[in-house]
């Protein structure tokens, strides 16, 4: 999904930014790519518990409930948990690099866009299918590196959840459809 | 040497030896009681004289390591009870840098931004520093706007979320919507109510006269006092095989008449544990800070090579003042009787070491000194009539409530009842009682319109709540069919 988006991307960034400094080039180029390497680790992970444990036990199989209050349920975590859990983990060990799953219609509303550039990356995720969206942005005092990767509907989970939930914003997804974006920030000078 | 000469240099000596007194006192050693900034919240009372429980940064390390320290030991010993909660506003959840605009109103990374200490003039209950409606900081405004995203909220003000039996910052266990959903309709009292873990099986242990005497006849050691022995055979010591001498005289020492609380902790270390986290027994908790060592400081202030003789003086004359070793009735902040005063709070205060009484360590040991009106109220209570019931055997086994019941709640572990001897785990906010202690007999409706209602705490519950909170009424009306979660 993002070999074709990110190397053109590349290539034209590279000619861009050739006439301004090689240096820039290189570290922005380090950015995105430690960002869309992060991505592929994360979107396969996300994908596979989703289709793999949810959409199979829960959907297909209906062995086990998924639910936000898994401990009391006794029930499996929902996707968008599991995905959230690893980032807080990862916030524990590291300030490197920080990454969250926002949406432009978002079940919980802290997942709704905070900031300028959240907005317009995640709607441009929605106007252009299959390409990513690179940015930087000032956030208390410290510049960040910031990527936007579309979320896309990979399971009946994900669409059936989210068009029966009575604080979904938004009622129609179908498979494949672009849900919202993971958002990596990675500190810069 | 003219008069004014005199007086500058007397007043650069005495200015010279105070600041010196001062800095000595802040940065080696000495008691500093004098300087403290304003009286500690709650029970850091106890430990305030320890400092360096709280403020572990280096002398003249920056504003921002200093925050970040402090708010580190506040997890030292709250981290358990926050995980517990399932806390709400988790730290981690601040710590993302989408989140830097939210950390100009409330900067949730940090514990110290709703609980600064040392200003008692404007310290809230459970030693809250901001204004009661410090709701309205993040969900007032946009996407977060909970006016505009719950109907039922409309109209509400923000001093109330937290107020009014509703919302917790930190522990909403009991209060979150779709447990709110799945408890509607839930009796005040259950059909059967019994408290589960004090209904658990007990260790097997001699309880008739005929019983104890053969047990006692069927001992090598000779009794040395045979009121003491009959007592102690009842006991689960005697049925565990934990002896006179295993308390008394442990691994061949020499008899003492009087073993210090280390022999109980030895077996008893979940107790000592929880015991240490609450307001009865923390000056026990391993995290308090020891007296400085002159040494160390005067290496932290760069002086590495300090002379022997002069770290033993200043060890000698500037010594920390340590926190007395166990929390004592007369420091205590809360009202007790005119007879409790000068008592310790050991395990020997609510426990006799050689009898097991129900209800002195369940009921009579806390009302020999709490002497507030839910608890001079208890013994006209219908949980006071209930424990009677049980206790004279004519009602079942786990259907009485005494203080401990609710106070030190048990669960269950490996079959058997374990207590928590925090009695302080459960109290602030209350709704912590519900899931703990109230809904094993009561419905979640009855349980925190009660719990909301001051009156009925001071009386002890004797009666029926005379508040009704809406939240299991508006959690409800937003679900369609019924039977459907609010937010699965």
């Amino acid at each position: 999904m993002t070999s074709y988006g990110t190397k053109i991307k590349a290539v034209l960034l590279c000619g861009a930014m050739a006439f301004s400094g090689a240096t820039a080039v290189h570290a922005e180029m380090e950015e995105q790519e430690v960002a869309d390497l992060l991505h592929l680790v994360m979107s396969s992970d996300r994908t596979v518990y989703t289709r793999m444990i949810v959409n199979r036990l829960a959907v297909k199989e209906k062995v086990i409930t998924a639910s936000e209050h898994f401990e009391d349920e006794k029930a499996l975590v929902l996707p968008a948990q599991m995905f959230r859990f690893g980032a807080e983990m990862v916030a524990e060990e590291t300030d490197a690099f920080s990454y969250s799953l926002l949406s432009l219609w978002p079940i919980n509303k802290q997942n709704a866009p905070a900031t300028d550039l959240e907005k317009e990356g995640l709607q441009y995720l929605v106007d252009n299918p299959g390409e990513n969206f690179y940015g930087e942005e000032e956030l208390g005092g410290q510049n960040y590196f910031t990527a936007f990767y579309a979320d896309v509907a990979v399971a009946e989970a994900c669409t059936s959840c989210h068009n029966d939930h009575k604080d979904s914003p938004k009622t129609d997804f179908e498979g494949g459809d672009v849900m919202g974006g993971v958002v990596i920030r990675i500190p810069v000078e | 040497m003219s008069r004014n000469a005199l007086l500058w240099m007397l007043w650069s000596l005495l200015t010279f030896v105070g600041a010196g007194a001062v800095f000595a006192a802040l940065y080696i050693g000495g008691d500093r009681t004098v300087l403290l900034p304003g009286q500690t919240a709650g029970a850091h009372h106890q430990l305030e004289i320890a400092c360096e429980t709280c403020h572990t940064s280096d002398p003249f390390d920056s504003q921002a390591a200093i925050k970040k320290d402090i708010n580190k030991t506040c997890t030292t010993c709250h981290k358990d009870e926050l995980k517990e909660a399932d806390d709400s506003h988790p730290k981690k959840k601040f710590t993302n840098p989408r989140m830097a605009s939210y950390w100009e109103k409330i900067d949730g990374r940090f514990c110290t931004s709703c609980h600064s200490e040392h200003q008692p003039e404007i310290t809230l209950p459970m030693m809250v520093t901001l204004q009661g409606d410090y709701c309205v900081a993040c969900h007032s405004e946009g996407d977060q706007d909970i006016r505009k995203d719950r109907e039922s909220h409309a109209n509400l003000t923000f001093d109330t979320c937290a107020s009014s039996g509703c919302h917790n910052y930190h522990d909403n266990r009991a209060l979150y919507e779709d447990f709110l959903v799945k408890h509607a309709g839930a009796p005040w009292l259950m059909d059967e109510p019994v408290v589960a873990a004090a209904a658990l099986p007990q260790l097997p242990r001699a309880s008739s006269t005929e019983e104890i005497e053969t047990y006692l006849a069927s001992l090598d050691a000779p009794v040395q006092d045979d009121e003491i022995a009959h007592d102690w055979a009842g006991t689960a010591h005697a049925a565990a095989d934990v002896t006179c001498t295993s308390c008394h005289a442990p691994e061949e020492q020499a008899w003492n008449d009087h073993p210090e609380e280390g022999i109980c902790s030895d077996c008893h270390k979940p107790a000592a544990k929880s015991f240490s986290l609450g307001r009865h027994g923390m000056r026990q908790h391993s995290k308090i800070s020891k007296p400085r060592d002159a040494g160390k400081q005067l290496k932290s202030l760069g002086w590495k090579d300090a002379p022997e003789g002069l770290v033993t003086a200043l060890n000698a004359y500037l010594n920390d003042p340590a926190p007395p070793p166990m929390m004592s009735t007369d420091e205590a902040l809360v009202d007790l009787s005119d007879d409790a005063h000068g008592q310790g709070m050991t395990c020997t205060s609510c426990h006799s070491p050689h009898k097991e009484e129900p209800q002195q360590t369940a009921v009579t040991a806390c009302l020999s000194c709490h002497n507030d009106d839910h608890s001079q109220s208890y013994e006209e209570s219908p949980h006071f009539a209930l424990w009677q019931a049980e206790t004279t055997g004519n009602a079942l086994a786990g259907t009485g409530v005494t203080c401990a019941t609710c106070h030190m709640p048990q669960s269950e572990k490996k079959g058997f009842a374990v207590t928590n001897h925090n009695q302080n785990d459960n109290l602030r906010p209350n709704e912590k009682m519900i899931r703990s202690v109230c809904l094993d007999c009561h419905g979640l409706g009855f349980a925190i319109d009660a719990l909301a209602d001051p009156a009925l705490i001071a009386n002890n519950f004797k009666g029926q709540p005379s508040r009704h909170i809406e939240s299991i009424d508006w959690a409800t009306s937003r679900v369609e069919p019924s039977d459907q979660g609010a937010n699965q």
